[in-house]
């Protein structure tokens, strides 16, 4: 009669083993497979590699094709040691895919190499209801979502191009929102600025921005910055931020917070507007270009108004 | 379309926005895609940057048109670069 040892050795045959240092690395410069926690749902709960999908072994073939149904996805499987892993790989692998490897070591030696796990909150009854509808995603899951909530976005503006995107990403539930902005609200604001409403004007946009957001959703944290961003400020308020949106309204700006962004290494979504037409990228430092590299110096004075 | 390319990359799905550039006309009801690249002369993310510090933002209007190639050892002028 076999044992499990057997069946591991079987599955040692077909199935790679990736480090934990490997994984590691390659979760940092993002370029990681896509991450599986095979473990038991308690188990998942007590600490997770950050951006792992728990699929239990227990239902894996029967989630994984709708989950990831190219069989040349590139996937890694993690269980506790790394034995449960194998198995499930190895599963996979029968049923046709030929791109999945095993965590050697499995979270025990992700955590013996001191290498954080997140410990997830799971979703609340009326979260599960709100984000349903993301939920219901295979690129969102609830996995998905949880990285949401865990999300700090920084909005450089709560104007024309920032009001929108408050609004949307407040409504997706990312968690932290700063937004900073020294403006107080106009009544000609409030033609496109629709994160104000009529009984704001007067006040501190960023004030108006976090009773209308908390009002929209209570999971989100609005972190306001009633200030102009300057070099002094800049690089204390961005460090804690995963993502920067920039809607400024004017040139010294956008450079300012191209710059500290690309030195601090936080991706920019950068957004423009002028009269009916409207632009939009993402600034990844070593990925992409920056700012300078598509704008080396700003138009001339006067031909576009800020 | 700032916060679907936001919530693309806090997932990690998709494909954002990096390295191009989606341009909308509303009146014409058009979007038009422009591919971007790294300048390599770009003085702060090409291969011999000469911004690596903020401090040139401290002074008001120096900050914004810095050629590349300012250091001594590139005294080549470069050619505004199509937006």
């Amino acid at each position: 009669m076999k044992t499990y040892r057997d069946l591991v050795n079987e599955a040692k045959q077909v199935i790679p083993e990736i480090s934990v240092e490997e994984l590691q690395a390659e979760l940092a410069r993002g370029t990681a497979p896509t991450v599986i926690d095979v473990r038991d749902p308690d188990e998942n709960r007590e600490g997770a590699i950050e951006g792992a999908i728990p699929i239990s072994r227990g239902f894996l073939e029967f989630k994984i094709p709708d989950a990831f149904p190219d069989p040349e996805t590139p996937l890694v499987l993690y269980c506790l040691s790394g034995l449960r892993s194998l198995l499930a790989a190895k599963a996979l692998h029968d049923l046709g895919y030929r791109n999945v490897a095993s965590l050697a070591g499995g979270v025990r030696r992700w955590k013996e190499l001191r290498l954080p796990v997140v410990r997830e909150e799971p979703l609340t009854p009326a979260q599960l209801e709100r984000y349903s509808r993301h939920l219901m995603l295979a690129q969102v899951g609830e996995g998905g979502q949880r990285q949401l909530l865990r999300a700090k976005v920084l909005l450089i503006g709560a104007g024309g191009l920032g009001s929108p995107t408050a609004v949307y990403l407040a409504a997706a539930g990312v968690g932290t929102l700063g937004v900073i902005d020294g403006d107080v609200v106009d009544l000609s604001n409030l033609q496109r600025q629709i994160l104000h409403t009529t009984p704001d004007v007067g006040r501190l946009k960023v004030e108006s921005a976090r009773d209308t957001i908390q009002t929209m959703n209570p999971d989100v944290t609005v972190v306001p910055y009633a200030e102009r961003l300057t070099v002094d400020n800049i690089e204390r308020i961005i460090k804690d931020y995963d993502i920067i949106v920039d809607g400024s309204d004017n040139f010294a700006t956008r450079y300012l917070v191209n710059d500290a962004a690309y030195l601090l290494g936080k991706p920019n979504v950068h957004g423009a507007i002028f009269q009916f037409e409207g632009m939009v990228t993402v600034l990844a430092p070593g990925r992409g270009p920056c700012y300078r590299c598509l704008y080396p110096s700003p138009p001339p004075a006067g031909l576009v108004p800020s | 379309m700032q916060a679907t390319e936001t919530v693309k990359l806090i997932l990690g799905k998709g494909e954002p926005l990096i390295g191009r550039l989606l341009t909308y006309d509303a009146l014409g009801m058009r979007f038009r895609e422009v591919r971007l690249r790294r300048d390599p002369r770009c003085p702060l993310c090409g291969e011999t940057p000469v911004i690596h510090d903020l401090s040139l933002h401290a002074e008001t209007g120096a900050a914004c048109a810095v050629t590349p190639g300012h250091a001594e050892n590139s005294p080549h002028a470069v050619p505004a670069k199509a937006g």
